[in-house]
């Protein structure tokens, strides 16, 4: 009996121990050799022109540069040089006269010169080749070799956004050599290809991307030699592993955890606003949604800020506008978002002839925008108080897209909840695809159906008008069109975040939906 | 029995056919254009229509079905639609990290399961006995990816002895193999018990006993070897499961396994690279029934194929 007493004890402190000790966090270490990150995705494919995924695009962009960059941070909108050190854009508009960095090579050795980049842009071109935004380049019609280091490009019709359309993943600059050495491979193993600071070293499909330091990198050195991106799907894996040390970064923890992490001091919770606006499309050729005053009142009706708080956990901040004020051309219609009103909403309604509410389909996406699933019954809930009865379901998201992109006369969208955002800080990659007609499925996908003939002409003018101030005009005056017609109930722009362990610092998060550890230093 | 494995074989080919037929049919079916989903939702129309051509959606659906027949009779099973390399490549990449965590389970299941068994067996209403079939009970219950995220927890974020996930060295395989063995280890342990239980009350048991056979050679010899046909049907049935369906633990551990590469694949409507591994799923299993089938024969020696 002693002995089993004994026994049991000893088993007891081990049981003690397990859950009492903590080991030392994560990088209490000096410069680790290799910097780890989570992902929630594997790549689909390295070539920078096939790219569709924002999280992908983030894990090349360590491998490959563009002529130019966009700045997101400081002076949101800026053009950069990059490959390019400078560039003269024609009166016209229509030619652009780049002069190149000298004395850059390609991983594979090879210099980085005018051919180089004929030849990666007229790649694009190239209909064998699958490229998914190719309409982001459509505008080009030849590139000239002036000199080595001296290029022409000529547009078929001045752009106003051309430079920062080729100042992603798309308008990489890649080794001609690499490309042909690599031939089908390419897409899975584009060695030697890129001009960035990290080289591509091995890609274990499903398991793990792995980039080595490029030991003639032009710019500045950086402090790891490697970079290794694990593919984790679970984002409470992704914790796990961060906090067992394993990663010394994770992109998208669970949400529900945030609050806590903000308050962990073994880990720092990176976050920041971006330009993905998430919204309820109303199909503005649906029953009720047909009549201005019901799409308004849906907007009075939803106390944002309240489902910000307790659903979203503050990872998001209300929607001001159509286009995000951070974005080019952004004009802010209300300090604080549409107003919740909810007796307001109730008068609108009975204006409208709906004193008794409706009933409303109310799909959502579950696990594409942060707590969609989550936040879509909240909206139910609130609804309900003005007598709207929406009824929510959800399904995957390639049958959400199939959904989305049924015609009028057969679409079941009635309120559906969507995020949109655009690589490009400007408010025409932000509107046009939401709000001018020719964007209505099952051609677009802009599923509120909505038609403005105004906003139309005023859109239209926007991609051709070269000077800037007439185009924030131009956007100012159709975003307030498009808050006052309401075919959306404006929610949020939400967050996007990432937790370090807190060794690592300098991580930036970009707008754009992408971290940034490229001044990223390590304190032992 | 060698023709009677040549049967078997030929006998898997039409199951085979209908598999393809049936797979063939369900992707198509789910709503969802693989184009557009490919392309991604701001590709050009152009775009997206150039794709459907090159993955050739464009046709008819049973001259889309007749191509793949004809091309899989030469043992093509085609391109991924999405990273547009062979499916045969894809699969055999993503198969290794599955097979491995497989087999590791399905031994530690086979050696804790019989063990618990037979301890539970021979000690029946005791109270190990009790605590061995509640701890089964346990096993059979427990979600796989709250049992996956308390082991890392435990032994990775606070003991720090073994890595949260991902695919390596020997190391990496204990907690995924633990967590994946939990419920076929639950499975086996209880039907040994049964099992074993119902050979103790045959005769020859009892005249082993009396003839004075040690205990343990009883129970080894005589009555669990005769006690092992549905156990071994149970560890057959586990190990194609273990196979196919480890797609949560596979999520829950980071591992690069073929169950995730099935539900990737499904999710971006990669309908050669969801063939590929129903095909390759169906086939295992084929040959896993017939390799307990042989092994039945091994056992007891009673039954003969010929």
């Amino acid at each position: 009996m002693r002995n089993r007493l004994h026994r049991l004890g000893i088993i007891v402190a081990l049981v003690a121990m397990v859950f009492s000790l903590h080991g030392t966090p994560a990088g209490a270490q000096a410069v680790p050799r290799q910097l780890r990150i989570a992902v929630g995705i594997d790549a689909d494919t390295l070539d920078p022109a096939s790219q569709t995924t924002t999280t992908v695009i983030n894990m090349i962009d360590y491998m490959y540069e563009p002529l130019v960059d966009a700045e997101y941070v400081d002076r949101p909108g800026e053009i950069k040089p990059r490959l390019a050190t400078r560039w003269q854009i024609s009166r016209d508009g229509l030619t652009y006269t780049f002069t190149l960095r000298s004395g850059v090579t390609f991983h594979d050795g090879t210099p980085m010169n005018a051919a180089a980049v004929k030849f990666s842009l007229e790649r694009l071109l190239d209909p064998r080749l699958r490229v998914p935004n190719r309409h982001l380049v459509s505008a080009v019609k030849s590139v000239e070799v002036v000199n080595d280091l001296t290029v022409r490009i000529t547009l078929s019709q001045p752009s106003p956004i051309f430079l920062p359309n080729i100042g992603g993943a798309l308008g990489a600059i890649i080794s001609p050599t690499a490309v042909q050495r690599a031939g089908d491979r390419f897409a899975v193993a584009p060695a030697g290809a890129g001009t960035g600071p990290y080289m591509f070293k091995e890609w274990r499909r499903g398991d793990s991307i792995l980039l080595e330091r490029n030991p003639r990198y032009w710019g500045t050195r950086q402090p790891f030699e490697e970079v290794l991106f694990r593919v984790v799907p679970d984002a409470g894996t992704r914790l796990t592993q961060l906090l067992a040390g394993d990663v010394h970064m994770s992109m998208l923890p669970p949400a529900p955890d945030v609050r806590n992490l903000r308050r962990n001091d073994r880990v720092r919770v990176v976050e920041a606003a971006t330009d993905r606006t998430v919204f309820l499309v109303l199909n503005t050729q649906w029953g009720p949604f047909k009549d201005v005053r019901v799409r308004q009142a849906m907007n009075y009706a939803i106390n944002k800020k309240a489902i910000l708080a307790s659903v979203l956990f503050d990872l998001g901040t209300v929607a001001v506008s159509p286009c995000p004020p951070m974005m080019f051309g952004g004009a802010p219609q209300a300090q604080d978002g549409w107003p919740y009103n909810p007796i307001r909403a109730k008068q609108l309604l009975a204006e409208a002839g709906y004193a008794d509410g409706f009933e409303v389909n109310l799909f959502s996406p579950t696990g594409r925008y942060i707590q969609d699933f989550q936040f879509a019954q909240a909206i139910a809930a609130q609804l309900r108080n003005v007598g709207v009865r929406a009824n929510v379901s959800t399904m995957d998201w390639p049958s959400y897209v199939g959904m989305i992109l049924t015609p009028p006369d057969r679409t079941r969208v009635q309120s559906i909840v969507l995020g949109w955002a655009w690589p490009v800080l400007d408010c025409d990659g932000a509107l046009y695809g939401q709000f001018h007609s020719t964007s209505h499925p099952p051609t677009g996908l802009g599923p509120a159906f909505y038609k403005n003939e105004r906003v139309d002409v005023l859109l239209d003018q926007g991609r051709r008008e070269i000077d800037p101030e007439k185009r924030k005009a131009i956007y100012r005056e159709a975003q307030q069109l498009i808050w006052n017609d309401a075919p959306w109930v404006f929610l949020w722009t939400q967050k996007w975040y990432v937790a370090t362990v807190r060794n690592l610092e300098g991580v930036r998060i970009l707008p754009i939906e992408k971290w940034d550890t490229s001044n990223a230093t390590w304190k032992p | 029995m060698g023709t009677y494995i040549l049967r078997r074989l030929g006998l898997a080919l039409p199951t085979l056919l209908g598999v393809t037929l049936v797979i063939f049919a369900i992707v198509r079916l789910i709503p969802g254009d693989p184009a557009r989903i490919i392309a991604g939702v701001q590709a050009s129309d152009e775009e997206v229509s150039r794709i459907r051509t090159d993955l050739g959606l464009t046709q008819p659906i049973h001259v889309q079905y007749g191509r793949f027949l004809a091309r899989l009779a030469q043992g093509d099973l085609g391109l991924s639609a999405v990273t547009r390399a062979p499916v045969i490549e894809e699969v055999a990449i993503r198969m290794r990290p599955t097979g491995l965590l497989a087999v590791s389970s399905i031994i530690l299941a086979t050696l804790v399961g019989l063990a618990a068994g037979i301890v539970s067996a021979t000690r029946q209403y005791s109270v190990l006995d009790y605590l061995v079939m509640t701890v089964a009970l346990f096993g059979v219950s427990v979600p796989v990816f709250w049992l996956g995220i308390m082991l890392m927890l435990v032994f990775s974020v606070h003991l720090r002895w073994l890595p949260a996930g991902g695919y390596g060295g020997p190391a990496h395989f204990i907690l995924p193999t633990i967590t994946l063995a939990a419920f076929s280890i639950a499975i086996i342990a209880r039907m040994t018990r049964s099992s074993l239980l119902e050979t103790f009350n045959q005769d020859y048991v009892r005249t082993a006993r009396a003839k004075g056979v040690r205990r343990s050679t009883v129970i080894l010899r005589h009555a669990l070897k005769n006690a092992l046909i549905p156990v071994i049907t149970v560890i057959g049935l586990q190990f194609g499961a273990l196979l196919g369906g480890a797609i949560l633990t596979e999520t829950t551990f980071a591992w690069p396994g073929v169950g995730r590469l099935l539900v990737n694949a499904i999710t971006s409507r990669d309908y050669p690279i969801v063939q590929g591994i129903v095909l390759t799923f169906a086939m295992i299993f084929t040959l896993v029934n017939l390799a307990v089938d042989l092994l039945y024969a091994y056992v007891d020696p009673r039954i003969h194929y010929g």
